[in-house]
């Protein structure tokens, strides 16, 4: 470079640059900002679990597949609009319409085809009666009564609605948390049409949980254990679907099943010869 | 631009997982809850003279019942709604399910006499499941009598329970056994496991004590003082007689059964120092377990296998519970301190029951307790705490009830609880009555 080279002359193109910068930035102050506030959300989820009833919260059940996918939280569960919860929202009666006592009707020009309406049968009944016995009214083409179209009303009335229905019957114990998933040979139906059945096997795996769990640990990846129900209802073919890592959690869970000899026997009204149960685990000190 | 899309993109791929896990970690110990139960009173179908008396005892014995099981959380009658359901066309489901009500179960029915038979049709209904509510119907006959109504309730309440509670056999017609001296002698007596239809079994007018009832409720084994010095007696609850049993000789106590009600485990002195002896149900292939200086006496099988006997052996000092093999190996001491008796085995073998008084001797302030502790970790808890002296605990068939001895009314009566000791309920009430033993099923 000569030396009297104009260096403060010089034009740099800075300015896409310095909208990167500034751009870069202020999405990593926003990260910082709203990430703990995302992270830490652990509130009290509404709508997952029926508040106070022993069954337990919404129920339905998924198929357990071939392929052990992790359950999918948003999966479409049966019977969203019709189970024990109340609805969202109450809704309030329409207000009854006030009828004005000095309003004159106005005549409408259909009202005067409403006799004839009612006896359209009666004339197609009879073709060969002679004309004479008519009336002259009903000459008049007969219209066709517009269907009458259901209502469609998506909203739940208060009380016979439910939350959204988490496909999972969940118990919690201590510090630990754990859920079922029913699933069977056919259709995915178990978990809703016996609902008390699901209830029972939470109660009872609820209760055969001992804390046989590393007082080292503090928290835990979820634990899937498989196993499937007897027409007896006894336990059997306890696997592992998935650890979580630590040998201590993965073998109370199984011990808590190793426990139960029956879950009592299967529902009268089911069919199959046995139900397969997904149930997971989470641990946190 | 592009950098800008991209850095948005790995921004969302960051905040989107966090935002969909945690969906379900809600409920607090709902598993853990007792289900909530009502049980409307049982509609009279057809009036009759004595119709209204049976339905008034089918209907206490049933909520009894649903109410000592220990898994229901009854809805308390003043919340009921008006009107009585017979058939499931009464029941309003929603308006159980609704406040204040709020119940998740329904059991309900109707009960008439037609020809002299008691005839009662009772549901059990999923309150919450209006698409598929039932979960149970029942209908029984008997001839109608007070005791049928009382027997007809407890079948459908162990039914009601035996699905509800996973599997668990009722134990509403189970029988206990008990010694009672409301006579003058200390006879076998026995009761339904609510206290009630107490009546005399033995009338030896002797000294019966500890009595056991064989597996197949036809026999009940104790020892008595009838043919002179202690001795086991083996009473046939079919014949009402006693059955021949040899007299071994010595101060011969406490026996008991194997779970398959092949032999019979027993204290014996017949060597001098009383020692542990396994013998066939007969008397015949007489074995001594135990050979160590100090008394070992109440042997207990474990009734889910047969294969262990714990006891209580004075081996080392004061009484302490102990465990071995059905043939006298592997001995282990469970209690380390005070002075324990009286155990007795859980049915599924996991828990052993006895009494205890731990801090024992001169200056302590010993109350004997009914303790729970688990075998194989040796954890226990502690299941009376108010007073009286609390002996001679004994399992409910179910693994969930405990009946026990007391003092803590004044005389000695048979009280039971539930496992965890909630639900003390004193069962008898007239005379003095002890050493109670709960039937197998």
């Amino acid at each position: 470079m000569p030396l009297d080279a104009d260096i403060y002359g010089h034009k740099d193109a800075m300015a896409p640059s310095l909208a990167f910068s500034t751009a870069l930035h202020a999405g990593l102050l926003a990260c910082i900002v709203f990430l703990p506030a995302v992270l830490s959300h652990t509130g009290n989820d509404w709508g997952n679990n029926g508040s106070g009833s022993a069954s337990g919260g919404a129920i339905s059940a998924n198929l357990v597949s071939g392929i052990p996918l992790p359950p999918n939280p948003h999966a479409k569960p049966e019977n969203v609009l019709a189970n024990d919860s109340k609805g969202l929202s109450q809704s309030l009666p329409a207000p009854a319409a006030k009828e004005d006592d000095h309003a004159i009707a106005i005549p409408d020009r259909q009202s005067k085809l409403k006799p004839q309406n009612q006896k359209p049968s009666a004339v197609a009944a009879s073709p060969s009666r002679p004309l004479n016995a008519q009336k002259p009214s009903v000459a008049a083409p007969t219209k066709e009564k517009p269907r009458e179209i259901a209502k469609v009303d998506n909203t739940v009335p208060f009380g016979s609605g439910g939350p959204v229905a988490g496909p999972y019957t969940t118990f919690q114990n201590g510090n630990t948390t754990g859920g079922l998933t029913f699933g069977e040979g056919g259709s995915g139906s178990f978990g809703s049409r016996f609902g008390w059945y699901t209830d029972v096997v939470a109660r009872k795996v609820h209760q055969a949980w001992q804390s046989e769990v590393n007082p080292g640990v503090t928290s835990a990846k979820r634990v899937y254990i498989l196993f499937d129900i007897a027409r007896s209802g006894s336990p059997s073919n306890v696997r592992i679907e998935q650890s979580s890592g630590i040998p201590s959690l993965d073998l109370s869970a199984v011990r808590a099943l190793q426990r139960i000899d029956t879950f009592g026997p299967l529902p009268q009204g089911y069919s199959g010869n046995y139900v397969s149960v997904e149930f997971w685990f989470d641990y946190r000190r | 631009m592009k950098r800008i899309a991209a850095l948005s993109a790995v921004l969302l791929a960051l905040v989107l997982p966090a935002l969909s896990q945690d969906w379900i970690r809600t409920g607090t110990g709902v598993g853990g809850e007792k289900i909530r139960i009502a049980v409307p009173d049982f509609k009279i179908a057809r009036e009759e003279a004595n119709a209204a008396a049976l339905d008034k005892t089918f209907n206490q014995v049933l909520f009894n019942d649903l109410a000592q099981a220990g898994i229901f959380d009854m809805v308390s009658k003043s919340f009921y709604p008006l009107g009585a359901i017979g058939l499931p066309a009464d029941a309003h489901l929603d308006v159980w399910a609704a406040p204040p009500p709020n119940a998740s179960m329904l059991a309900f029915g109707n009960l008439g006499i037609s020809n002299g038979a008691l005839q009662v049709q009772g549901w059990l209904f999923d309150v919450k499941n209006a698409q598929n509510p039932q979960v149970l119907a029942k209908q029984y006959r008997e001839s109608a009598t007070d005791d049928n109504a009382r027997l007809i309730a407890h079948r459908f309440a162990d039914e009601i329970i035996f699905r509800l509670g996973g599997g668990i056999t009722g134990i509403a017609e189970t029988k206990l056994y008990f010694v009672s001296s409301r006579t003058g002698h200390k006879e076998i007596w026995a009761m339904d496991y609510d206290g009630a239809a107490q009546h005399a079994v033995t009338h030896l007018n002797s000294i019966s004590l500890s009595p056991r009832v064989s597996p197949d409720n036809s026999r009940i084994a104790f020892a008595s003082f009838y043919k002179g010095g202690p001795n086991i007696s083996i009473w046939s609850i079919e014949l009402g007689r006693l059955l021949n049993f040899p007299a071994f000789g010595g101060t011969t106590l406490s026996p008991a059964w194997s779970s398959d009600g092949s032999h019979i485990a027993f204290s014996s002195s017949r060597s001098g120092d009383p020692e542990i002896y396994v013998c066939d149900q007969n008397g015949n292939n007489l074995k001594r377990l135990t050979a160590y200086h100090g008394p070992d006496v109440s042997p207990v099988w474990n009734p889910k296998t047969s294969a262990q006997i714990a006891w209580v052996s004075g081996r080392s000092g004061l009484p302490q519970i102990y465990t071995m093999d059905s043939d006298g190996t592997n001995v282990q001491r469970l209690t380390d301190q005070g002075y324990a008796v009286s155990p007795s085995w859980s049915p599924n073998g996991q828990f052993l029951a006895f009494a205890w008084i731990r801090h024992y001797g001169p200056g302590s302030p010993g109350a004997s307790d009914i303790y729970v502790m688990d075998v194989a970790s040796r954890k226990w808890v502690q299941l009376t705490h108010d007073g009286g002296r609390n002996d001679f605990p004994s399992w409910s068939p179910d693994g969930r009830h405990i009946v026990y001895q007391s003092t803590r009314g004044g005389g000695e009566q048979i009280w039971s609880m539930l496992a965890d000791g909630s639900q003390q309920t004193q069962l008898t009430f007239s005379g003095s009555n002890s050493q109670p033993n709960w039937s197998w099923k």
